[in-house]
């Protein structure tokens, strides 16, 4: 695979920390992202799916760990102008397109906030380029950029948002959700425009959701969550054939698809946490199964799974 | 199989100040006892209006149920029945799970009293007797703990169990109809699966029929019996659940259907519904999804099209059924599916 974008190590944000209340939204999680590619990360409301894309985008400083971008470490850089650039080349798109613009805004002034803050427009008229051929580059036309966020559709809005995070030119866009508040028919126009601008733009995405079976389609690898921490990390393909931590296979079996028979045959497992009955020295970390498919499991759990891949692949 | 509920030419609008909304437009549909039947449709089309309507929840200073319309249950016309007479039916013989469980639980009250409550307005029981069935109907829908539980407020609950616990009011007077109004989709897929198999297992215990509407399609496809599509304020497509998810007919059902992905989906592109949903403040002259529709022909603008039966259970609104329609190519995901429903059913070359 090509280079890597993205870096993320030991990542962990604790909220209200060291205090009785004390949550680990994130705890201890490590992955890369390489250039180009989709990384879906999945899991159930409050596992910390969005804390995580969240905090690398900095919206929350971490507790502990390192996000490197290229090899260097964003976070902690005192130097402005890095930051600067840094903010410029990662992007966000919000789940909610109707709380994530502002109302009293323009179009055109909510997509070139960033233009003006990185200084990316010399003269007004090619501020106001940049912002029709970005309406255009997200299918929505130069007249809508006068207009205010209440006068459009939610499809429509989560286009502006998309129009916004491309403004400032960025390599690397965190989507929390993008799709989820809209409805069926107009989630495949917003989930095609992510990929067709992929392709002209070659961008890099991490594409955070819950509903599977889009990130599925959407995504080159998946990340799977559960309780703060990362429990499987692999191909799309691979996590759908040959799911291995419990958990995931539980997530799979629960998912509906549009497809009666394959409803009519469906067999629920449940995941109990108990399950594992992980020992006090027994490590607990992400190993590599097979080449590629990283799963959170103890050296016992390790070797069955290895030797059951093994009898697997000898079919 | 017999109905228990029959809508018939049900028209509703609303008055509002740019003019009057016509969100149904001619609903026709009826219900038999022991099923579930499936509303989709995208947000707008009027799946939550037809079934508030169901419950003459509506509210009266804004909207209103054109003459002719009639919803019939147990030989009345609920439309025409007065609010106190409509009290006796409703949460009795009819009861509705809400979307947000967060939201239609009342946050001052423990929820045994708010199970009973129902039983102790409809059936007459004691407290005692209404508390004592609380119990039983917790534990039927699963909740751990009931004897405790019973006695703590909704906040103490997480989303699922609250929706269990909303399940279990609406269960609470054995309704022969439970509309359920998007009952899953504020919940995790997990929990949501984990609901879904309690109301199948409820439903033949109890054995009431069953409204759903969703705009989930892997739900339908999970609960269904029969799916009625919705567009524009109109049921454009009904049948069974296997005829609208292997043999749709109506564009717009293409449309749905082939706009997600499949299990085995290699597909480089989404199918894509172009444009936006119909403004029924002006519905348009002919058939409602026209613009929308790349397989729209001439008379598709002028005309709206009937009911075409495309079996004993199938009816679509289409004119590419009229016998003078030319043949079209469904998109690909759509003729995939037909392939494996011919493949099923032999229907190819039967001899009727």
């Amino acid at each position: 695979m090509s280079e890597k974008l993205l870096e993320i190590k030991n990542l962990k944000l604790y909220f209200n920390k060291g205090k009785k209340n004390e949550v680990r939204a994130v705890n201890d999680i490590s992955f890369d992202i390489y250039k180009g590619e989709t990384l879906g990360l999945v899991g159930e409301s409050g596992c910390g799916k969005s804390t995580t894309g969240r905090t690398i985008i900095r919206l929350y400083n971490a507790t502990d760990g390192e996000v490197l971008y290229k090899g260097e470490n964003v976070h902690d850089t005192k130097n402005k102008s890095k930051t600067l650039e840094f903010n410029r080349t990662m992007q966000m798109i919000f789940q909610d397109p109707y709380a994530s613009l502002n109302p009293r805004m323009k179009v055109n002034d909510i997509i070139a906030e960033g233009i003006d803050l990185h200084g990316l427009a010399k003269t007004k008229e090619e501020r106001s380029k940049m912002v029709f051929d970005l309406l255009e580059t997200v299918g929505l036309n130069r007249d809508h950029a006068g207009r205010y966020p209440h006068e459009f559709s939610g499809g429509q809005r989560q286009r502006i948002g998309i129009a916004r995070a491309l403004a400032v030119d960025p390599e690397f866009i965190i989507a929390d959700e993008p799709i989820s508040a809209l409805d069926v028919s107009i989630q495949a126009q917003v989930v095609n425009l992510l990929k067709k601008l992929q392709r002209e733009k070659g961008l890099t995405f991490l594409f955070i959701a819950h509903d599977l079976s889009m990130v599925k389609y959407i995504s080159d690898r998946i990340g799977v969550m559960y309780y703060g921490r990362l429990v499987e990390l692999t191909t799309s393909d691979e996590l759908y054939r040959n799911p291995l931590h419990p958990y995931t296979k539980s997530l799979l079996s629960s998912i509906p698809f549009p497809d009666p028979e394959h409803e009519r045959s469906r067999v629920r497992v449940a995941y109990d946490p108990d399950d594992h009955s992980y020992g006090e020295n027994d490590e607990v970390k992400m190993r590599e199964i097979t080449p590629g498919h990283f799963v959170l499991c103890s050296e016992k759990e390790f070797n069955e799974m290895v030797n059951s891949s093994k009898a697997t692949n000898q079919f | 199989m017999e109905s228990i509920l029959q809508v018939k030419n049900l028209n509703i609008s609303f008055n509002t100040y740019a003019g009057e909304v016509k969100a149904i437009r001619g609903v026709n549909f009826d219900l038999k006892k022991g099923e579930t039947l499936a509303i989709v449709g995208e947000s707008g089309s009027g799946k939550s209006v037809t079934t508030k309507s169901i419950m003459q929840l509506l509210p009266k200073s804004n909207s209103e149920i054109k003459q002719g319309s009639e919803i019939l249950f147990d030989g009345k016309n609920l439309v025409e029945l007065s609010d106190k007479e409509m009290e006796k039916v409703r949460g009795k013989d009819i009861s509705m799970i809400f979307q947000d469980p967060m939201t239609s639980l009342n946050p001052t009250m423990k929820i045994g009293k708010q199970i009973a409550e129902p039983l102790i307005k409809h059936q007459s029981f004691s407290r005692k007797q209404a508390m004592d069935r609380a119990l039983e109907l917790l534990k039927l829908v699963g909740l751990p703990q009931p004897e405790t539980r019973i006695h703590q407020y909704p906040h103490q609950f997480s989303g699922g169990q609250r929706q269990r616990i909303v399940i279990a009011v609406a269960l609470a007077c054995n309704p022969k109809v439970l509309i359920a109004d998007e009952p899953t989709t504020a919940l995790d897929v997990t929990i949501q699966a984990q609901i879904l198999d309690l109301m199948k297992n409820l439903q033949k215990k109890i054995d009431t029929s069953i409204i759903f509407i969703t705009h989930d399609l892997g739900v339908v496809a999970n609960v269904a019996d029969r799916v009625a599509v919705m567009y524009g304020g109109k049921i454009v497509e009904v049948g069974t659940v296997d005829e609208i998810f292997y043999n749709p007919q109506h564009p717009y059902t293409w449309g749905l259907i082939s706009s997600m992905p499949s299990i085995d989906a290699d597909d480089d592109e989404l199918f894509v519904i172009p444009g936006s949903p119909p403004d029924l403040l002006n519905p348009p002259k002919g058939d409602a999804f026209a613009l929308r529709n790349r397989y729209a022909m001439t008379i598709d603008l002028e005309e709206e099209p009937p009911m075409f039966k495309v079996s004993d259970t199938h009816y679509a609104a289409t004119w590419l059924l009229h016998p003078d329609a030319p043949e079209v190519e469904p998109p690909l995901a759509v003729q995939k599916r037909q392939h494996k429903f011919r493949g099923n059913n032999h229907t190819e070359g039967d001899v009727f």
